[in-house]
């Protein structure tokens, strides 16, 4: 942060011109209370206080680069209390020097000065510490409107990673050929064209409208997996069976939103897109003694080779329920012959 | 072209609505006769070499083979429209030399327009394989990685698993693929390999080899300028200054 009187004209106009009202209260003081000519009283004032004005600057060095903490406390005492004398010293000895000179002559107001020191000294003081809080108020503001931003930035970025993960979420091929399916329905069957319209959009709408923390019941989460699988039915035909054996006692069990999904997409990747025979997607849902699990088995095509990046939506879904559930054995994966079992244990 | 003029038609796609749509949209042209569909890769290759169509409509992500992986095996390869939902690959290889391909979902205009591209085509006998090779090769600039490797062997098709590959022998334009159990001729370069394959596993120790470090069993000193590499499988295979300098880092040495 650089030096808020040097920032602009505006700051140093305001600057100088508090000064310019201090010294104009002291010279009423002067004038009326203890009539001393107009000329001494402007002199007085103006010198005294401009002097301050412009030596008491660098304060704002001391100010900056010592920012008190609970160890260097006895640092930020000394530095103050040096520099609070040498400004000091020279304010009041250059004013003092100043003002003598000029008056020479005006033994009253001689005496005045002389009578005057220990009053103008703790006015310095005084001084100092106001002008030395401000300073220390501005940086206060200053880092804090920095944090602020800092934290409107963070946000933004939190809010894109969010959207980026749920943008993921939707596989861009799944979307086009399902509207590809959708276009060639409204040929063969407009009825069925909208049906899946409907639930491509409620799908849509269920992976966009929820945060990426937040949690919901498995009965909600299980329609989304429904529709899901509806659309790829569209898509495959006989190729894709599904069957969802859920029981009632799971409904409630509240799990990280989107979280079952990626388990469905990727049970239709490896098995569907790769298989020319028919696969059959088999969910079982059941309540156990302090766990809720979820056993999802689905067939594929042993001899089909699988793509670079396959298991990414797995350590995701891992890395969800660590995070959420601090434990990493709640997913377990495993194949046999030509079946892939998924096993998901969500804690109570 | 004459009116009488009658062209058979191959659809490949996995999804019976995507293919139900060119059915469909085909139904206006009574020249373009549909002489089968199919739904993979495996399939959709011995249709074509049986019944040899003159224009396929091609799906990319299919089972057993792509789309790509298809064509790439085709001798003499027929116009192809792709009709594809979302591929990086196809569209930075479409938007070089605007043929016919199709982005799903697509309307009967934009279909209208790719066939009579093709019925341009075929009507002047010049069969765009130059187009279709072009396409092949923007896609090889790709530095995407292969995960395996489709090959023919007189009709039968081999699908090889990079990790199976031991090594690759340069063989004129063609290289030999090694693996456990066979051989596989492949017309591709070396370069194609160096470039597609895993650079931290694959590493071309020579102009003419590349080897798979699991494969290795051991280097040794052979002359002044080279090296042997000893494969598991007790092949012997030379390794040049360079070469081994580049395997010497992907080991750690």
């Amino acid at each position: 942060m650089q030096h808020p009187v040097f920032q602009n004209t505006k700051a140093i106009i305001i600057y100088f011109g508090i000064w310019i009202i201090l010294a104009g209260i002291q010279f009423i003081i002067l004038y009326f209370q203890y009539h001393f000519p107009i000329e001494i009283a402007m002199a007085d004032s103006l010198v005294f206080n401009l002097l301050f004005a412009v030596i008491c600057l660098p304060v704002w060095f001391v100010v900056r680069y010592t920012t008190p903490t609970s160890k260097n406390r006895f640092n930020v005492v000394f530095n103050h209390i040096t520099s609070l004398v040498l400004i000091i010293v020279i304010w009041f000895g250059g004013g003092y020097s100043i003002l003598s000179l000029m008056f020479q002559d005006q033994t009253v107001y001689n005496d005045f000065l002389s009578i005057s020191i220990p009053v103008r000294l703790i006015s310095g003081l005084l001084l100092y510490i106001l002008v030395g809080l401000t300073f220390y108020l501005l940086i206060y503001n200053y880092n804090l409107q920095e944090k602020l931003k800092m934290e409107a930035r963070l946000n933004t970025l939190l809010k894109e990673t969010e959207l980026n993960m749920l943008k993921s979420q939707i596989n861009p091929h799944f979307l086009f050929n399902s509207l590809n399916s959708i276009s060639s329905l409204t040929v063969s069957n407009p009825e069925k064209a909208r049906d899946m319209v409907i639930k491509l959009s409620d799908f849509l709408r269920y992976s966009v409208s929820s945060g990426a923390d937040s949690m919901t019941p498995l009965s909600i989460e299980f329609e989304n997996i429904k529709r899901y699988l509806e659309i790829e039915k569209i898509r495959f035909g006989e190729k894709l069976v599904y069957e969802l054996q859920v029981g009632d006692n799971c409904l409630d069990q509240q799990i990280p939103v989107m979280l079952l999904q990626p388990l469905y997409e990727n049970a239709v990747k490896h098995g569907v897109y790769e298989s020319t025979n028919q696969v059959r997607i088999e969910t079982e849902c059941r309540v156990e003694p302090g766990y809720t699990e979820i056993n999802i088995v689905n067939d594929f095509d042993p001899d089909a080779i699988p793509r670079i990046g396959a298991g990414v939506g797995l350590n995701n879904i891992s890395e969800r329920l660590r995070l959420t559930y601090l434990r990493n054995d709640l997913l377990k994966t495993w194949k046999d012959g030509n079946r892939f079992y998924v096993r998901l244990r969500i804690p109570e | 072209m004459t009116k009488e003029d009658k062209y058979n038609v191959l659809i490949i796609d996995d999804e019976p609505p995507a293919r139900l749509i060119i059915r469909d949209y085909l139904k206006e042209y009574p020249s373009l006769e549909i002489a089968g569909e199919f739904s993979d890769g495996f399939s959709g290759l011995k249709a074509i070499q049986e019944l040899k169509p003159d224009l396929i409509f091609l799906d990319i992500q299919m089972p057993k083979l792509t789309g790509f992986e298809l064509l790439d095996l085709l001798d003499d390869p027929p116009l192809i429209i792709f009709s594809t939902a979302f591929d990086q690959f196809a569209i930075k290889a479409f938007e070089m030399n605007a043929i016919d391909y199709l982005l799903k979902p697509y309307s009967r205009d934009r279909f209208a327009k790719a066939v009579e591209k093709a019925l341009n085509g075929l009507g002047s006998g010049n069969r765009e394989t130059k187009s279709v090779k072009r396409i092949l090769d923007a896609i090889d600039e790709q530095p995407d990685l292969l995960a395996r490797i489709a090959v023919k062997i007189r009709h039968k098709v081999h699908v090889i698993p990079v990790q199976d590959i031991r090594y690759i022998e340069a063989d004129g334009d063609y290289v030999t693929i090694h693996t456990e159990k066979d051989k596989f001729l492949k017309e591709k370069t070396m370069k194609y390999f160096e470039t597609h394959l895993d650079p931290a596993r694959f590493i071309r120790i020579h102009r003419s080899t590349i080897i798979n470090i699991d494969f290795m069993d051991k280097l040794e000193y052979y002359d002044k300028e080279s090296y042997a590499v000893l494969m598991k499988d007790g092949a012997s295979l030379r390794a040049s200054t360079s070469g081994y300098k580049v395997l010497k880092e992907a080991l750690k040495l």
